[in-house]
């Protein structure tokens, strides 16, 4: 007897579980099944809306960083050449005669520069006056022997020179020539100018001229007109700036 | 195959000196690194202190010459992506100093193909055509004719726009009547500026002082404002060359009661830069 309503018991028990209402285990089935479909659709929808947002233009995400300004810094040119020497300058007929010159140069490539000189002498005593006496032709203004010339260079023979075993020092020879004026006997007048240089840098910016000019112009001072050749020769130091 | 005596005693010997020599190698190369970091910290710090311009090698390697000049040696090359310190430029090289401290020069052909640090690429004038057309400063030296003097000039100019720029000239004459100097400020309008051969026209005033020669009764030096028109043209020779020949009408004013009229003619070689 005891199987049968065994049976019984366990019928009814598994009805009411399946019937009544607050089972869980039921519920949830019910409830998961529900919730799944309603997933899928939603997935469905956000698929189709996606579908839809790619003919749209895409959202763009504004980095919240600054741009790095990159300030490019100048650059230094160093194109000049600014010095002075010392030398001697032949002035004909009067002898020849210690020199100070000024020179201000501009490289405009890596051949060709500008370059302006500017220089003060003082003329001895002709021969003339010097078999003579006390003759004298010019008056201490007079002999004063001031000249300047813009000209126009050529970097000849670019090189190095080699000073023992261990020290090179970039160097270079030169062809210029110009035109300026030169002050003196109480006359200014008009000069053509050309030479020859060498030069020798110990440091980028420095450098060391030795330079030979002809300075060549017109005068009648001793009566008779003539074209005179003023030859200069200068030792000079520079600075690259 | 035995090994002989000798053989081990020499092999031993190999691996001594082996030894001493790979103890020998990396204490030099640990020098050798110590020294080179020193010298990268100092180049480093050096270049943050002087603010200079860093420029990333974008082409397989840069060449460093010994000098700024075509003949000079090379002595180094910088690879790729490594960078160097833009020190200065002397005309068409600029001298730069790589991650190791070391500098030569390099020539701007080169350098402009590198990088800026934002990949950008590294610009700068050239002395070319296009220089020609658009650059900021100009001088020049010349000669001509000042009223049937001969007349000797040099001037310089500063450019406000590719057009229009203001120009300083100073001049020297040497006449038979009369020598004397003269400074002159104005402005000049190049028309078409693109041209290799391009007309201008100018506009100024300046002073004139003339000193008569000793030869004339009563000698007497004179200081005298003057004003002009001119008009001229640019020719582009090549590089950061050219030539530039103009006519300027001048006017006088004198303490007298007419003021006086001068023409003037110059040739002048210039470059712009």
């Amino acid at each position: 007897m005891e199987s049968p309503n065994r049976l019984l018991l366990l019928a009814a028990t598994l009805f009411a579980a399946l019937t009544l209402t607050g089972c869980q285990t039921i519920k949830g089935w019910f409830g998961k099944d529900d919730a799944e479909q309603q997933q899928t659709e939603s997935q469905a929808a956000a698929e189709e809306e996606a579908e839809e947002a790619d003919t749209t233009p895409p959202r763009v995400i504004e980095p919240n960083v600054a741009r790095r300004k990159i300030k490019t810094p100048k650059i230094d040119n160093e194109n000049w050449e600014l010095g002075a020497g010392f030398g001697f300058v032949s002035i004909e007929d009067f002898g020849t005669n210690p020199t100070y010159a000024g020179q201000i140069t501009y490289h405009v490539t890596e051949d060709f520069f500008f370059r302006g000189d500017l220089g003060q002498s003082t003329a001895g005593r002709t021969s003339f006056e010097t078999l003579n006496g006390d003759v004298e032709l010019l008056t201490g203004d007079e002999r004063r022997f001031t000249y300047y010339s813009l000209s126009l260079g050529y970097n000849f023979l670019p090189g190095e020179v080699f000073l023992g075993r261990d020290t090179a020092m970039n160097s270079g020879f030169y062809v210029m020539g110009g035109i300026g004026s030169v002050k003196f006997a109480g006359d200014t007048r008009l000069t053509l100018n050309f030479g020859a240089g060498f030069r020798v840098l110990p440091t980028d910016w420095l450098a060391i001229h030795l330079g030979v000019q002809d300075r060549v112009f017109n005068t009648d001072l001793l009566g008779e007109k003539k074209v005179t050749n003023n030859i200069e020769m200068l030792l000079s130091t520079t600075v690259f700036f | 195959m035995e090994p002989s005596i000798t053989t081990t005693r020499s092999r031993q010997l190999r691996r001594t000196s082996l030894a001493l020599a790979l103890v020998f190698a990396c204490s030099l190369s640990a020098t050798v690194l110590a020294k080179e970091t020193e010298a990268e910290k100092a180049a480093k710090e050096q270049a943050a202190q002087e603010k200079l311009l860093q420029v990333f090698v974008s082409e397989p390697y840069l060449e460093l010459s010994t000098g700024p000049g075509r003949g000079y040696p090379v002595f180094r090359v910088v690879e790729r992506d490594a960078s160097v310190d833009v020190l200065y430029r002397r005309t068409d090289w600029f001298k730069v100093r790589d991650e190791h401290g070391i500098e030569g020069w390099a020539r701007a052909r080169d350098m402009r193909r590198t990088k800026l640090a934002d990949g950008s690429p590294f610009v700068f004038n050239l002395g070319d055509r296009d220089g020609f057309t658009s650059h900021d400063w100009e001088i020049g030296i010349g000669g001509g004719d000042y009223g049937g003097a001969h007349m000797i000039n040099a001037y310089g100019a500063y450019s406000l726009t590719d057009n229009m720029k203001i120009e300083v000239t100073i001049s020297q004459y040497l006449g038979n009547a009369s020598n004397g100097y003269k400074a002159e400020a104005g402005l000049t309008h190049v028309i078409v500026p693109e041209w290799r051969i391009s007309p201008f026209l100018e506009l100024g005033t300046g002073v004139v002082w003339v000193k008569p020669n000793a030869t004339i009764v009563l000698p007497e030096d004179r200081t005298d404002q003057t004003a002009y028109v001119g008009a001229g043209v640019r020719y582009y020779l090549t590089r950061r060359f050219f030539v530039r020949a103009d006519y300027r009408w001048h006017t006088i004013f004198t303490s007298r009661d007419d003021n006086e009229e001068l023409e003037e003619w110059k040739v002048l070689i210039a470059c712009f830069f």
